[in-house]
């Protein structure tokens, strides 16, 4: 674009938003062109500079939005959303340039409403901060990711981000009520007022999840709930995975806990040898169950019976608490796989009668075609029918290409093998970290014709195709 | 551009990691990414490793930090962007890359004394002037001497009336700790803080009404190698002290007063329970949510200077913190915060300095 035009649009931009709200300056372009995908850290760290947008905008409500989403139309300029920018699937990089579109100057609460207990808040509040408004009143909003304190409400929607305690509080896409989104040619749409209705298909659930590709999310009634009169953990060690899933499995048939996390021998081994402190081999579980004091006591007693049978060892609440304590140091830098490391953690879900024999494949299949790659893995996220393996491959320094074409060759070849695995053996391309750039292009094998549902959509809703292209897979 | 390995480890381990975003006041305030200690993090790593330069753009985004170090006690790992910006600052003082309205400041301090600009204050000079000689030295410092000098006479009155034996300076030395700030740790910061050593060295004691001051004396110069003949007590310690003492006879009332931990008391000194001590002395301590050493900031002084609308943002948010806790009455103990809370205080709700919650009680 030549430099008259581009002063024209931003001129535009400036009087939509206020001068004050855009900027080209380098330091917010550098900010904006870099997530917490491996390859955009990768990247920088060889010090090349990431595709950067022309111009970042920073619109403080739906109207504001509306404004910049009809400007960008029409002089076609892509425009990417920025809510915290933690996404590790290149969701948020601007690899057209364009605008990026960053939300946190949307971070009001407008409504707590006790009743229906839910707070109603711009898409642009840091999540944690929500999580603090609904504490002053004595609630908690019960999504506690590891990206908590960092990722804000929209960006977890965007990629139907997930908590720890979801067993028994849900995905994202559970916690949420009405949604507030600005489409693609500016209009200003609200969702049903209620999240369960027969009115047609729901509103909520084509957005959340869309990653920025479909419209961008304004406001949302995110749901609150009372804080629990009691809280306990419990670990175990189990012999083998097997048993656990068994023992998970039978668990989920009888009550939901909040959390539910099994890690394999190989990570017990590592991490949580690390971070809890758990020096035994064999398969670590942790469990909290919570909520109404008496309850939780007959939850506990059920979980020792259950797990009993399966010969889980059962190790006391002191690492479960540990565990809980230390929930997010897992993610600080220094306590996991970082830079110069090439890593990846390919989160994938599937039924009880396939989660098992997908973690055997993916596991083979990696350490078989990469065998500098180590694997981990830990299943989280648990639901009656089935549960989420995070795995993870590691390679060390030295055996990462120094060269950024190569590495990111070798980066991708290994997430093809991974998930086209999980694929075939009956797991989806993602659970709850998105698709954004680095797996959009395994969404049509993932759903073959059935793509062209959302590819339907995304043309009628964006025939410009300006809102996060070559994310998705669309 | 050089940076010390160590600050090279805090960058390369800060500029992927956003787990501080939350805490921090001045991107909690501004909603702009370019204020998390990742992004600062980010670009400097960028200008370390020759891809951008160390330009205006990323010089102004270093003096965006407030320093307050909510980042540093947040992180498990120890990271320490605090450490880094500094650092930064310092190069660009040393690289003559300082903005315009820094050598503004600098210029200030030489020409007046103070990076404000701004001439004594003739009630506070003549209340020093009326004070006797006295091993005991109530040190002002730079933002109550010249921001909020109503409150240091008001301070020094209350001194008076528990009937301790003090004296202030009418001429009183610069503590360096605005040249700290601003550039960090150079020759003329040294310089300053020696030159205040030797004029304080004089005292027994010395009683800092503001906890920066504090700070600077008893940590700052140490690091320095620069020797203090005095011992240095933070100025809600004293008044603590005084009251368990009885020399300070408050009565308690039912009012609730709520604390706002300077982060400079909290985390820097390590000093919580005073201020408690004396507002239960005087009533019921209500907290906010975030109290202590995970403090937010209410504001700075310096920052002001050059971005009052942030310091706006950031003193408001504040209010909010408070009033989402029913906390109606807010009692700072830091001149800077007080003189930000008080300047958009909501009307329903009211900001006292520790001298005025114990006058109440008197």
């Amino acid at each position: 674009m030549n430099d008259f035009l581009f002063d024209m649009i931003a001129t535009e931009l400036e009087d939509a938003v206020g001068r004050e709200n855009c900027s080209t300056r380098t330091i917010d372009k550098i900010t904006h062109s870099v997530d917490f995908f491996w390859l955009s850290r990768m990247w920088a760290d060889r010090g090349l500079r990431m595709p950067e947008a022309e111009i970042v905008v920073a619109p403080k409500d739906a109207q504001e939005t509306s404004a910049v989403l009809k400007i960008a139309n029409y002089y076609k300029m892509p425009v990417t959303t920025w809510g915290g920018g933690a996404g590790s699937q290149g969701g948020a990089l601007p690899v057209c340039g364009g605008i990026v579109l960053d939300t946190k100057r949307m971070n009001q609460i407008h409504e707590f409403n006790e009743q229906a207990m839910y707070i109603e808040c711009g898409t642009g509040t840091v999540y944690k901060h929500l999580e603090w408004a609904a504490n002053e009143r004595g609630y908690a909003t019960m999504h506690y990711p590891s990206s908590l304190t960092c990722s804000t409400v929209g960006g977890f929607l965007a990629h139907r981000g997930i908590g720890v305690s979801s067993t028994k509080y849900g995905k994202i896409d559970d916690m949420v009520m009405q949604m507030e989104v600005v489409l693609p040619n500016g209009d200003i749409i609200n969702t049903s007022p209620c999240p369960k209705h027969a009115a047609g298909p729901d509103l909520n659930q084509i957005f959340i999840g869309s990653e920025g590709t479909l419209g961008v999310m304004t406001k949302a009634q995110m749901r609150i709930y009372d804080q629990p009169e009691s809280r306990k953990f419990r670990a175990f060690l189990f012999h083998n995975m097997t048993d656990a899933f068994n023992a998970g499995r039978e668990l989920l048939q009888k009550f939901k806990p909040s959390v539910m996390r099994l890690y394999d021998e190989a990570e017990t081994a590592s991490l949580i040898k690390k971070i809890v402190g758990v020096e035994k081999p064999g398969a670590f579980m942790n469990i909290a169950i919570e909520g109404v004091a008496e309850m939780v006591d007959l939850e506990e007693k059920i979980l020792l019976q259950t797990f009993g049978k399966y010969g889980a060892e059962d190790l006391g609440s002191e690492y479960g608490e540990k565990w809980w304590k230390e929930k997010i140091t897992f993610f600080y830098p220094g306590h996991m796989m970082d830079l110069p490391q090439m890593f990846g953690t390919m989160d994938t879900i599937a039924p009880y009668d396939k989660i098992e024999k997908i973690y055997w494949e993916m596991k083979k299949a990696i350490e078989t075609n990469f065998p500098m790659a180590r694997f981990i893995a830990h299943f989280s996220h648990w639901y009656e029918w089935g549960c989420m393996i995070y795995d993870r491959f590691i390679i060390d320094e030295e055996n990462v290409p120094q060269d950024p074409h190569e590495a990111l060759r070798l980066h991708n070849d290994i997430w093809n093998c991974g998930v086209r695995t999980a694929l075939a053996n009956g797991g989806v391309v993602n659970d709850h970290h998105g698709v954004g750039i680095k797996l959009g292009r395994l969404m049509k094998e993932q759903y073959g014709p059935a793509m062209q549902v959302m590819e339907g959509i995304k043309k009628q809703l964006d025939p410009n195709g300006i809102l996060n292209p070559y994310k998705l897979g669309l | 551009m050089q940076f010390t390995q160590k600050s090279k480890e805090h960058l390369d381990a800060c500029r992927f990691c956003w787990m501080c975003r939350h805490i921090c006041p001045i991107g909690t305030a501004t909603g702009l990414e370019r204020n998390t200690a990742r992004a600062r993090a980010l670009g400097l790593s960028l200008v370390a490793r020759d891809a951008i330069e160390y330009s205006d753009d990323i010089i102004n985004n270093v003096y965006e930090c407030a320093l307050c170090g909510g980042c540093v006690e947040d992180c498990t790992t120890g990271w320490d962007p605090v450490m880094f910006t500094k650092e930064a600052r310092q190069i660009a003082a040393l690289e003559g890359k300082l903005p315009e309205y820094i050598l503004k400041m600098l210029d200030n301090l030489d020409a007046k004394g103070n990076v404000f600009g701004l001439d004594k204050n003739a009630d506070l000079t003549k209340k020093a002037e009326s004070l006797k000689a006295s091993d005991t030295l109530f040190f002002i410092g730079e933002d109550a001497s010249f921001k909020t000098p109503d409150n240091a006479i008001e301070a020094i009155e209350l001194l008076e009336n528990a009937g301790v034996d003090f004296t202030v300076l009418a001429d009183e030395p610069n503590s360096g700790y605005s040249m700290s700030f601003i550039i960090g740790a150079v020759a003329e910061t040294k310089a300053v803080m020696e030159n205040a050593a030797k004029k304080l060295s004089a005292y027994k004691t010395i009683v800092c009404y503001d906890p920066a001051d504090a700070k600077v004396m008893k940590r700052e110069y140490k690091e320095w190698g620069i020797e203090l003949g005095a011992e240095v007590v933070t100025y809600t310690e004293f008044l603590a002290g005084l009251i368990k003492d009885g020399k300070l006879a408050v009565k308690k009332s039912d009012m609730d007063f709520t604390p706002q931990d300077s982060f400079l008391l909290a985390r820097e000194l390590d000093e919580t329970d005073a201020v408690r001590d004396i507002l239960s002395a005087c009533g019921n301590v209500k907290e906010m949510l975030l109290n202590k050493k995970a403090t937010v900031l209410a504001g700075n002084l310096l920052m002001n200077e050059y971005m009052p609308n942030v310091m706006k943002m950031v003193a408001e948010n504040r209010w909010v913190n408070a009033k989402n806790m029913n906390c109606t009455c807010v009692v700072a103990t830091s001149p800077a915060e007080y003189y930000m809370l008080k300047s958009v205080k909501p009307a329903d709700m009211e900001i006292l300095t520790i001298e005025e919650a114990i006058g109440k009680c008197l």
